[in-house]
Parts: structure tokens; sequence; C-alpha cells
């Protein structure tokens, strides 16, 4: 790993390089990022009252709030992505600091408003928080067989051989019922 | 079922999934950061230090010098503020009430309680932790007595021990606040009907002339205290002319003691004195006790009328005689009260 670290170190990726590369899920970019704007908001979360885990927590939080919003293209930036990640770090910890019923001290940054993404982004928490609870309820062999589909990105193939089916397109109904039980259940909960 | 809803689904299953796959991407990664390298690059965010430091150097001895001064100043201030206070207290507290406030002498309060008889004793639980003496004595001799308002003030109990050692409780029958007097009785007690003593002296309402000789008995210690002086003044502190002001020595305990001339007639009831000055006693004028009586509700009396004696048997006695006649009927009064 620390030859890769030396070799990516070489390489100063621009900010929408980063984002590109966030997205895809580059390892190069996604080690950049963290060289080059962890030690900000490392310094923010300690600066106010957190430890060197909150701080890793926060980071990782705020690069899934950048992620998400490449992902959905709803990302526009008007600001540098280093001031806009710490925004957003800031907005995420002062949460925290206000559950944990404490305040902030200092900004360490020039910051910009992020309220509107922060909704979104609470919008999504609460997706992936239902979709969890819809999985677990969901049961097996449904839960395996829409994980290996979707998240690991099995081949419909290598799942009708995990799973023991005659052939594809039985698998593929069987995938198809399960998707549909996992609607029920996450629809219920999210449409209310 | 439409093809919709399903990609509906599926969408929210590939956002969570890309979530998961992220964040553990990100966690490796994460791992793998060389943390000291972070640190490093975080304090080197921290601007404060570096010219914190210079900035105590150059300022060490400004601030020493300001913090000795405020240091200074604050205990200076406090200082003149309660000099300022104690002098302003001393003003408000140059007439003091007489009664005798006791925490320390519990030995007392139980031998007094000791002498009690049994349903005396089993009120030994109960009795309160704060206990304020002062003098009472008889009005007649079927139990009616008078001491100063402030001693009874507020009591839960009040007792009464002659200077026998004799105890009785005693309930209040009357307050006049304003003259600072307050009527007891006796609580209806075998033992002292048979003790019964008749009152020996006379009750004079005339303003008495300044330089007439008078006499107290009370009680500032546990023994009864004989003091003598004269009447100094036909008004008392700030000019009150319900009272005379009296050049008597008395003490915290005397309060509510008799006050009599030279021919045995009461002329008033101590009351107080005034701190800054040596000798200066209050005493309440008798009218205003005469008053106090016949004010009080038929009611409260509960069909025991309060007759005061006519008949001064003390005139004629010499000063030793008079004080041992007068001695049988001035009472220490011991106030019970009960923290809240």
């Amino acid at each position: 790993m620390s030859n890769v670290m030396k070799e990516s170190r070489r390489t100063t990726l621009t900010d929408e390089e980063l984002l590109i590369g966030l997205s895809d899920g580059s390892d190069s970019a996604l080690q950049q990022l963290y060289r080059q704007y962890f030690p900000m908001v490392l310094h923010f979360v300690t600066s106010n009252s957190g430890s060197e885990d909150d701080a890793k927590d926060i980071y990782q939080e705020a690069l899934i709030v950048v992620y998400e919003k490449v992902r959905a293209g709803s990302l526009a930036l008007q600001c540098q992505l280093k001031t806009y990640l710490y925004s957003v770090g800031r907005r995420l910890w002062l949460k925290q600091l206000a559950q944990r019923g404490r305040y902030m001290v200092s900004d360490t940054e020039q910051s910009v408003r992020v309220d509107e993404d922060m909704t979104d982004h609470e919008e999504r928490d609460r997706q992936f928080e239902l979709m969890a609870e819809s999985l677990d309820r969901l049961g097996e062999p449904c839960r395996t067989l829409l994980e290996d589909f979707y998240i690991r990105h099995l081949s419909m193939q290598a799942i009708t051989d995990k799973f023991g089916y005659t052939n594809s397109d039985n698998a593929k109904t069987q995938k198809y019922k399960c998707l549909m039980r996992l609607k029920r259940l996450f629809f219920a909960e999210y449409k209310q | 079922m439409g093809t919709n809803d399903e990609q509906e689904i599926e969408n929210a299953l590939r956002a969570y999934g890309d979530r998961i796959r992220l964040r553990q991407k990100l966690a490796a990664v994460q791992a793998a950061v060389d943390m000291d390298d972070m640190r490093q690059q975080a304090d080197e965010l921290r601007p404060e230090p570096a010219p914190m430091r210079s900035w105590w150097t150059t300022y060490r001895t400004t601030l020493a010098v300001a913090a000795s001064v405020a240091v200074v100043t604050t205990f200076t201030s406090i200082f003149v503020y309660r000099s300022y206070q104690n002098g302003h207290q001393q003003q408000q507290q140059q007439y003091s009430q007489l009664s005798k406030e006791i925490q320390a002498v519990k030995s007392s309060q139980r031998r007094i309680l000791n002498d009690l008889d049994g349903h005396g004793r089993a009120l030994n639980a109960a009795v309160a932790s704060a206990q304020i003496a002062g003098t009472g004595f008889m009005l007649t001799s079927d139990g009616y007595l008078v001491t100063s308002n402030h001693t009874v003030r507020d009591a839960d109990s009040v007792y009464v021990q002659s200077q026998q050692g004799a105890v009785y409780k005693a309930r209040v029958v009357y307050n006049d606040q304003p003259h600072d007097l307050a009527i007891l009785q006796l609580c209806d007690d075998s033992a002292f009907r048979q003790a019964l003593t008749t009152v020996p002296y006379g009750v004079d309402p005339r303003p008495s002339d300044l330089g007439e000789r008078v006499f107290t008995l009370g009680y500032p210690r546990d023994e009864i205290v004989y003091g003598e002086g004269y009447l100094s003044s036909a008004t008392g502190y700030q000019g009150d002319s319900t009272a005379y002001q009296v050049a008597i020595g008395v003490n915290p305990g005397n309060s509510g003691g008799p006050l009599l001339n030279e021919k045995g007639n009461l002329i008033g009831i101590i009351s107080g004195k005034q701190t800054t000055a040596e000798g200066v006693s209050f005493a309440v004028k008798t009218d205003y006790l005469l008053k106090t009586i016949n004010s009080i509700p038929t009611d409260s009396l509960k069909g025991q009328p309060l007759r005061l004696n006519k008949k001064n048997t003390l005139t004629t006695l010499p000063r030793k005689q008079q004080i041992k006649r007068m001695m049988a009927c001035v009472y220490q009064v011991s106030v019970f009260k009960h923290r809240q």
C-alpha cells in the first residue's frame, strides 16, 4: 500500500478530476482527497471538542455527501471543493455537537451555506436506514439474492449457480418476486 | 406493479449498495492514511501557538503588573464595601432587643427539662434546636404573665421557670407588636395553684419623673440578676413616646423584666437598649401595658378575667425585702422554636 501511496503522491488532480474520481471510486482520487483535505477537518473537529475518530467519521460522511450529490448530478460547486468539504463537515459536526449538548467554539476556515444540500442528505440518510431495515425484514434467501445482484454486482449466471436454480430465467423470476416484496416493505414505511 | 415501481425500488437499492461500497472503500483508504502526517498537518493549521508564545514573552511583565493591580483593586473594593456595610449595620443595630438567643447552652436546656414532670419530659424529643430566653413577671396571682413580644414571637412552645426552679408550660394569650408586649398564661397546672403567691407590686400608670430611682430583676443568665438605675428620659429610642429611657445595666435576657420605682410601683417593662451607648436602656411605659391588657379579646382569656393587683405591699419595705418579695414573681421565659 505504501508504494501505491508514494506513486499517487506525484499526481495532483484538479477539483473536477477529484470529483470524477470520487464518483468512480478511484483509489488515487480517494487517497488524494484524504491527503489534501482531511487535516483541515481533523483540525476543525479536534478544535471543537471532538476526537480523532470523530474527525474520521465526519470526513467519511462528508465525502459520502459529495459522492451522492455527484452521482445524482446535483452538485453545482460555487466554491472550491476544499471550502465545500469544510462546510459540509462543519455542518455534520455541529449536528453531532448539538446532540451531545455542546456548542461550537471556533471556525477554522471560511464556510459556505450548505443547508439545502444537507436537507437532501438527511433524506438520503432516512432512505438508507429504511433500506437496511427492509432488507433485514425481508429474510433469506431473498436478502442475499438481492444483495448479490444489486450491491455485490454478481451476474445472473453466478447467482443461478450459487442458489442452485435450474436456469437463469428461474433466478430472474425469483429475484423479481424478492424485489416486489422488498418494495412493499420499503414503501410501506417510506411513503408515510 | 408497473416497471416504474420496479425501477424506483431498484434505484433505492442501488443507492443503498453504492453507499455501502463507498464506505468500505473509504474505510480502507482511511486505514492506509498516515495519521502522524495528518496530525502534523492539522497542527500546522493552528496559527495561534507560535505568535502566542512571543506575545507572552513580550507582555509578561505588563500582565503581571496588571494582574497585581487587579488583585489589589478587588480586595480594596471588598474591604471598603465590607467596612461600609458594617458601619451601616451598626446604625441599624443601635437598638437591640434584649431577648437572648441560646445555641450552645444545651446543658441549661436539659436542666430545665429535667425539672419538668413526666409529661414535660415526653416533650423532650420535640424540643427544637433554637432557644430564646427572656424575662417575664406575674401580672396576677392566678397565672397571667407579661413579657416582651420579641421574646415569644414565632414561638412553638413557651416555658417559664421560677426562681426556685419550677417549670411551667405557658401559652401566649395576646401579642401587642407595636408596644412589644405579650401576655402569657400558665397552662392549667395544679402544682402552680398550690404555690399561689400574691403579686406584691402596685401599678403606676402615671408618667414618672426624670431622675426617679428604679430597679429591675431579670434573667440575663440562668440566675436571677438585680440591677438598679434611674429614669433618664421620658421618651425611648428615637423619641418613642411609649417608652422611657433608663440608665440601667441590662443585657440580653433582661427583656420583659419589670421596672419598679423606689416605692415598688411598676412603671415599665424592659424592652431594649442602645448598643452604641453605655447604660442607655429602654422600657415600655405601664400605661401601654394597661392599654394592651384592655385590648385583649375576652375570648382569649377563656373566662378567666385578668384583674391587676391594686394593693402594693412593697411600699414601706427596705430594698432587700422588696427584692425578695419581687423575686417570687419574676420568671425566666424559655422559648422553643422548631427550625423550618
